[in-house]
């Protein structure tokens, strides 16, 4: 290779890397919190596009209190209650929530306390977003979870004092652990996912049967069940692999030994494509 | 900016509550002393409403020009923001702070800048502080928002009925409103690194081609040679063709079971395929491009090739290069843009079609006429009479009527 054809390829290859726009951002935050007045059921929605998430209860006398971080010039922060309605919408504008291909240093955060007093139906709807949701303590009468591509953990230390009738994640290409969710006291369980991993312990305390309806497309999901409990097992798979370790089959589906003695029941109904299925009923 | 808020935080005299610039929002039950708190009776703000307690007596602060035209700044700043909340007039403002007393109700919006508003009494509407704090005592209530912008608020066993906001990190316009004259550089630049990208990753594709494809990218150079237009017009013919194949594919996929599945891995292996195929005819009009311009020194064949080959890549994709330098000047960048797509498409164009009818370079085209050997063509020839022969004429049905 002569030396113009090299010092051609330096002088472009200078010019791409020099060339890289400079990225305006503007760091801001907000703090927003409402004090509670009643004990009125709520429905509470969260936008979130990038960044990092981080939700709990909080003992102070607050309905919601919002701690956010965002860049300005990418997004606008989006806090509405609706007294009437008794609707929340917290997180940021969805317009906001895109990608734009920078390669921030920085990175967003919203941290989310919500009240321990109120019962609330909480929808939250991730994009990018490694999230830690800390749901102790809450009254949780409706979870849904949509997620883009997320690493996420979800978690109920105790017991959700209000019976909730659906717990619903759906995920795009993400990391999922679910701990404990038996402490979420609902009674039917749904994950979807695309691509990903999936884990789900349903430790806690179990205070009735529970239907659990898993479908990954493609990935590992994992369910971890304590040794106490029944388990049926009802797999539709392409292409991917079954762990049954401890289940035995019957009337198609497989089943544990415990069965018919177990005090309370977990039906899994798990559909999978190019995965395995894996579970654990090891008691942890 | 800083400056003028330090200068700002000298002039201010500290007011009677002292109150801090907490990181965040806080209740009676976090921020007051025991004492306070037995003082309030109550530990959560929102419960139990709590007797009123006196209004201190605040004497008027005294705030020199500097101190008042960075205040200025921040209120102008504040009604800018695109988290603000309305502002009564400036003049309305209470420079250095401010005090709702007990017992008394006030219209908001209520405003401070530089100095703490407590709220004793009522405010019917948002009570704000403008680079300082909103503090609500026992007893005091805000019907409205409390909002404060590079300060806290704090509840001091007083209510809010609307939202506490804190604002920090910075007050005003967002940059991208602000910076619009930066934008068209930052845009032409990211443009020209985009491009000049592109140039070097087609160069090193065309190395690697070079390196372990080569008879194949020959094989295609061949076909372009021996006929461009038959290739340009073939290239035509695969673009107008790509849809309905890539169609018949999912259609012939999808009619057996098992193929449905591979439906995903087809439609990638097609698409990986076409632009495999544009590449590879594109370096090839890039090194044909490249030898007519500038003439290979005598050398080594590959070097001869490789230099080829840059010099095509530099001179198509540095019409991108231009366009994409024009970029702040948008009438010039569009069509300089316009000409850099004409003749990319044509080239590109003309390489797919060398590339499909040399089914990617494995086929070379049959050499046009080979020169032409002497031969005895008596031998195979059929003996004739030299006169010829009369050949018989067959009858048909006009030649039958006119006979007749």
């Amino acid at each position: 290779m002569g030396r113009g054809v090299t010092l051609l390829l330096g002088c472009v290859a200078a010019g791409a890397v020099r060339a890289t726009p400079l990225v305006a951002q503007s760091w801001r935050s907000l703090d927003v919190a409402r004090q509670l007045s009643d004990s009125a059921p709520t429905t509470v929605e969260v936008v979130y596009g990038t960044g990092m998430f981080g939700l709990r209860g909080t003992a102070n006398p607050l309905l919601y209190h919002m701690r956010l971080r965002y860049d300005a010039s990418r997004t606008q922060p989006r806090h509405a209650f609706d007294l009437a309605t008794r609707k929340l919408h917290v997180g940021v504008e969805k317009s906001g929530v895109r990608f734009t291909g920078r390669n921030d240093n920085e990175s967003g955060q919203l941290q989310l306390e919500l009240s321990r007093v109120v019962p609330l139906d909480l929808s939250l709807d991730l994009g990018a977003v490694e999230a830690d949701l800390d749901l102790t303590g809450l009254r949780l009468s409706r979870l849904h979870i949509e997620s883009g591509a997320s690493d996420g953990k979800l978690r109920f230390d105790s017991l959700n004092r209000t019976p909730m009738s659906v717990l619903q994640v759906s995920l795009g290409a993400a990391s999922f652990r679910g701990e404990r969710l038996a402490n979420a006291n609902a009674r039917d369980i749904r994950v979807d996912a695309g691509v990903g991993n999936v884990e789900l312990d349903l430790g806690g305390q179990w205070t009735q049967d529970i239907d659990l309806r898993v479908e990954v497309t493609l990935g590992l999901v994992t369910i971890h069940v304590p040794s106490d409990i029944g388990v049926r097992v009802s797999v539709e798979k392409t292409l991917a692999s079954f762990a049954h370790e401890g289940l035995v089959q019957r009337d198609g589906a497989w089943v544990s030994t415990n069965w018919e003695s177990a005090p309370h029941k977990l039906r899994i109904s798990a559909e999978t494509v190019f995965g395995k299925l894996t579970i654990d009923k090891t008691g942890r | 900016m800083r400056l003028a808020i330090l200068a700002l935080i000298l002039a201010v005299p500290r007011s009677p509550q002292k109150a801090q610039q907490p990181a965040s929002l806080q209740t009676a039950s976090q921020r007051t002393s025991p004492a306070e708190s037995a003082k309030t009776g109550n530990s959560t703000a929102a419960s139990v409403s709590p007797a009123a307690v006196e209004a201190p007596e605040e004497p008027p602060v005294q705030l020199d020009k500097a101190a008042r035209d960075s205040i200025h700044e921040l209120i102008t700043r504040f009604r800018r923001d695109p988290q603000r909340v309305p502002l009564p007039s400036d003049n309305q403002i209470a420079m250095g702070g401010k005090t709702v007393a007990a017992g008394t109700q006030v219209n908001g919006p209520v405003a401070a800048a530089g100095g703490p508003l407590h709220v004793y009494g009522t405010v019917n509407g948002d009570a704000i502080a403008i680079g300082s704090d909103v503090i609500v005592h026992a007893g005091g209530r805000v019907t409205g928002n409390a909002v404060s912008a590079l300060g806290s608020v704090t509840l001091v066993g007083g209510t809010v009925q609307g939202e506490m906001r804190q604002l920090g990190g910075g007050l005003g316009d967002v940059p991208r409103n602000a910076a619009t004259p930066e934008s068209r550089i930052g845009a032409t630049r990211h443009a020209v690194a985009l491009s000049s990208s592109w140039l070097l990753i087609l160069i090193l594709i065309g190395i690697g081609v070079l390196v372990f494809a080569n008879s194949y990218l020959e094989g295609v150079v061949e076909s372009l040679e021996g006929r461009f237009g038959r290739s340009f017009w073939a290239g035509i013919a695969a673009q107008l063709a790509l849809a309905p194949a890539l169609a018949l594919l999912i259609v012939a996929l999808a009619v057996t079971v098992l193929g449905i599945l591979l439906i995903p891995f087809a439609i990638v292996a097609f698409v990986l395929a076409v632009v495999g195929l544009i590449t590879l005819g594109f370096l090839a009009v890039a090194r044909i491009t490249g030898e007519s311009v500038a003439p290979g020194r005598r050398g080594h064949a590959h070097g001869v090739a490789l230099r080829a080959i840059v010099v095509g890549v530099v001179l198509y994709m540095g019409l991108w290069v231009l366009a994409s330098a024009f970029t702040w000047a948008p009438m010039v960048g569009t069509v300089l843009r316009g000409i850099a797509v004409a003749i990319t498409w044509v080239a590109a164009t003309a390489g797919l079609g060398a590339a499909v009818l040399s089914r990617g370079g494995t086929r070379r085209p049959a050499p046009p006429f080979a020169t032409a050997v002497p031969v005895n063509d008596v031998p195979w020839q059929t003996p004739t009479p030299v006169t010829g022969v009369v050949a018989a004429r067959r009858p048909t049905p006009a030649s039958s009527q006119r006979e007749r």
